[in-house]
């Protein structure tokens, strides 16, 4: 078949993915080319750029702010998604059975979710406050009030519990899905074998689960590493950089006019995150 | 706070887009329009301390939009001068939009390198070190020709101001609001204790010490505290009043690890420690709660606080008074405030600088007060009895003449394009001082190394 004949054949399937590529040619492909470039020059926007090769990539890497924010950002991960998931298939387990309000259940849990990070950030920013509810309960209990934002050892710790709270509704959505998805002649089976309710789970429900499982984790990990709004909305990176995280210094560049630094730090993120999820996928392979 | 800049982010991403897929043209209407009402400044330039000056052109009466972006929000003095803005020039309309101080630093920077820059802007006089010395801004004394109201520019402000709206010998903004800080202490309070208005650091720490009160009688003093605010604005309120500097002379290194600065840190570390002191960083949001609750009955900030205090905590009318700020061996204080600016890639500059000399007529001078609660930055306008009259708010007393003395030994951040750097740098060793996880001498020098560094690039 002829390329020409070929393409006709298939003219209609472009034609009809053709506003979808439009969009991604022109607001992905062409920015991402473009801050490629801009990466490897010195550019402040009004200027016109200098090339620079490699230099953003050597201050960006050496730079202490920097690397706090990348410190931050895996631990950040780290936490985040130690619990989250965790805590998003405890719920999913305990909402799959034949519970009651099941669906207020799964609404409230989900709620959170579907609210902007910015007015859940918000809130929590209440809460944590000195004169908030968490420390009203503290101090109801006799312990002297805490800082969780202004102190530097909390303010992370803090910003993850918030993130956690937001997005874990999303987890336990997926893995209720998942888990439902599971045919129930797999749990009969193991019963008549014998299997207990943790032996069920370990070689039922997590075999069963593992692309859920690596679907939460490829998808948490990179907006984990993307985080933002949070931040900005709760310490602005403080105290004294405790918070900052890849994202926020990013930003910060980009402020002060470095939009080749900025670049530089996309793309080490980027990269940083290629390779990440290309090794998340191998191992989900293997297992597999 | 609104704060949603990852999407200003990504907004910004796609205008920077935009901008590079062509700039959108504003259409000139093709009616001619009437002939200029406005007579033009008078071409006898006098020279200024920093102008090159150039002949002022004629006014060219083609009918533009010019676009307006002002950060002052709802108390804003920019929006009611527009109507009689465009009654007197009639071939300009004026396109005003309302953005929020936190965002306007970001989108005018995107709106700049994207070639959709407005005419003019209300600008944040700390972001103009960063800005001009990325050549963001117009040079102003070449397009007023050295100019003002037909008046000589340097007519109109004080030396500390003029200093302030000067980038490498040239104006870059007009200076519309100024920004210094006296002590805004409860006047009731100190009466009822019989305090006395304290006007030197030692003063400022017994009378904080003797104001302080534990409510719940646990010994730990918990309201009527003074407001430390770990910050650039209002260290260097305390370094320069100890006669320290932020940067060297030349502003190639950093000088605020001196003495004076140890010293600076000491005091407020001081007040914290004894309990007098209540520790608010900017991310616990403005200090008014803490007012309101009655947590704070000291601080320091500057003349807008006025209008602040004023709508933010009516029930205290006549409670507060205004003191010029307790010093070490010298008054000192930050000088800072709004400038209107027009960008570089501004389509009209002719019409925005007619624009910006009627913002900074006195008549519209005195509107930053009276609508704002700010303290205009003209000279004319400081002087008009609005805003010499006796304020019932703070007890009758006239609290610009505190703030227009404190201006008179006000000095601006360095004009270094490296300074929104250096002031985090600066507030991450206050903090990390005043927390304790650093003596101030390590903790400023952890700093000063810092600011070395980026002011070398």
């Amino acid at each position: 078949m002829t390329w020409r004949r070929r393409f006709r054949g298939a003219s209609a399937g472009y034609l009809l993915i053709a506003p979808a590529l439009a969009a991604t040619v022109l607001f992905l492909v062409i920015p991402m080319v473009v801050s490629a470039y801009w990466s490897l020059t010195s550019y402040n926007g009004i200027k016109p750029p200098e090339f620079v090769g490699l230099q953003n990539y050597v201050d960006v890497l050496g730079n202490s702010r920097f690397q706090k924010a990348f410190e931050n950002t895996i631990a950040f991960v780290i936490l985040g998604m130690g619990i989250g998931p965790a805590l998003g298939l405890g719920s999913a387990l305990l909402l799959d059975r034949s519970l009651r309000l099941r669906g207020l259940f799964r609404a409230a849990f989900f709620l959170p979710t579907m609210t902007s990070l910015v007015v859940v950030a918000t809130i929590w920013k209440f809460l944590y406050s000195d004169a908030g509810i968490i420390n009203a309960v503290i101090g109801f209990v006799g312990l002297p009030a805490v800082s969780w934002l202004s102190n530097p050892t909390t303010a992370l710790p803090a910003v993850v519990v918030t993130s956690i709270w937001q997005g874990f509704g999303f987890e336990t959505v997926v893995f209720l899905a998942a888990l439902q998805s599971i045919p129930r002649t797999f749990y009969e089976a193991a019963s008549i074998d014998g299997a207990g309710r943790w032996a069920k789970f370990r070689w039922v429900t997590l075999p069963a689960l593992r692309p859920t499982i690596l679907f939460v984790y490829v998808i948490g990990i990179i907006g984990s590493f993307q985080t933002y709004d949070q931040i900005f909305v709760m310490t602005n990176g403080g105290p004294i950089q405790a918070t900052r995280t890849i994202v926020f210094d990013l930003v910060d560049r980009f402020n002060r006019l470095d939009l080749g630094g900025a670049s530089a730090v996309a793309y080490i993120l980027v990269v940083f995150l290629a390779i990440l999820s290309y090794l998340q996928l191998r191992i989900g392979e293997e297992r597999d | 706070m609104t704060r949603a800049r990852r999407l200003a982010t990504l907004a910004a991403v796609m205008a920077i887009l935009a901008g590079a897929c062509g700039g959108a043209a504003t259409p000139a209407p093709s009616a001619p329009p009437p002939s200029a009402q406005a007579s033009a400044a008078p071409a006898s330039a006098a020279p200024s301390q920093a102008a090159a000056v150039s002949p002022v052109p004629s006014i060219d009466t083609t009918p533009v939009a010019i676009t307006v972006w002002d950060y002052y929000g709802e108390s804003t003095p920019v929006k009611p001068a527009l109507a009689g803005f465009e009654k007197e020039y009639p071939w300009i309309t004026v396109d005003y939009q309302a953005l929020d101080w936190d965002s306007m630093n970001e989108k005018f920077t995107v709106g700049v390198s994207s070639g959709e820059a407005p005419d003019v802007a209300t600008l944040d006089m700390t972001w103009i070190p960063t800005l001009a010395a990325n050549g963001a801004l117009e040079d102003l004394s070449t397009i007023s020709g050295g100019q003002l109201n037909g008046t000589p520019i340097a007519d109109h402000y004080t030396k500390g101001a003029l200093d302030a709206m000067t980038f490498d010998g040239k104006f870059v903004t007009m200076l519309f609001d100024f920004d210094t800080y006296a002590l805004y202490y409860r006047a009731d309070l100190f009466a009822k204790k019989g305090i006395a208005v304290p006007t030197t650091w030692d003063e400022l720490r017994a009378a904080a010490k003797q104001l302080a009160e534990s409510s719940k009688g646990s010994g730990k003093p918990d309201r009527y505290l003074y407001a430390i605010r770990p910050n650039t604005f209002h260290f260097s309120q305390f370094l320069f009043q100890d006669g320290g500097t932020i940067l060297n002379a030349d502003n190639t290194k950093a000088a605020f690890n001196s003495a004076a600065g140890v010293a600076a840190v000491q005091i407020q570390k001081a007040m914290l420690d004894d309990g007098s002191g209540l520790y608010w960083p900017d991310a616990n949001n403005d200090l008014l709660p803490a007012i309101t609750s009655g947590q704070v009955a000291m601080f320091a900030d500057g003349p807008y606080y006025m209008g602040l205090l004023k709508t933010g905590v009516p029930d205290q009318s006549g409670d507060w008074k205004i003191a010029p700020a307790p010093y070490a061996t010298q008054p000192g204080s930050y000088l800072g405030g709004t400038g209107l600016g027009i960008p570089v890639g501004a389509k009209h500059k002719d019409a925005a600088w007619l624009f910006i000399q009627y913002m900074l007529r006195p008549e519209q001078q005195v509107g930053v007060f009276t609508y704002a609660g700010a303290a205009p930055a003209t000279t004319a306008a400081l002087e008009s009895p609005e805003l010499t009259k006796p304020d019932p708010y703070f007890g009758g007393q006239a609290p610009f003449k505190v703030f227009l003395d404190s201006m008179a030994t006000s000095t601006h951040f360095p004009y270094v394009g490296a300074w929104t750097e250096i002031d985090t740098f600066i507030t991450d060793s206050l903090q990390s001082a005043l927390l304790g996880q650093a003596t101030p001498q390590a903790a400023l020098d952890d700093a000063a190394s810092q600011t070395d560094d980026a002011l070398a690039k």
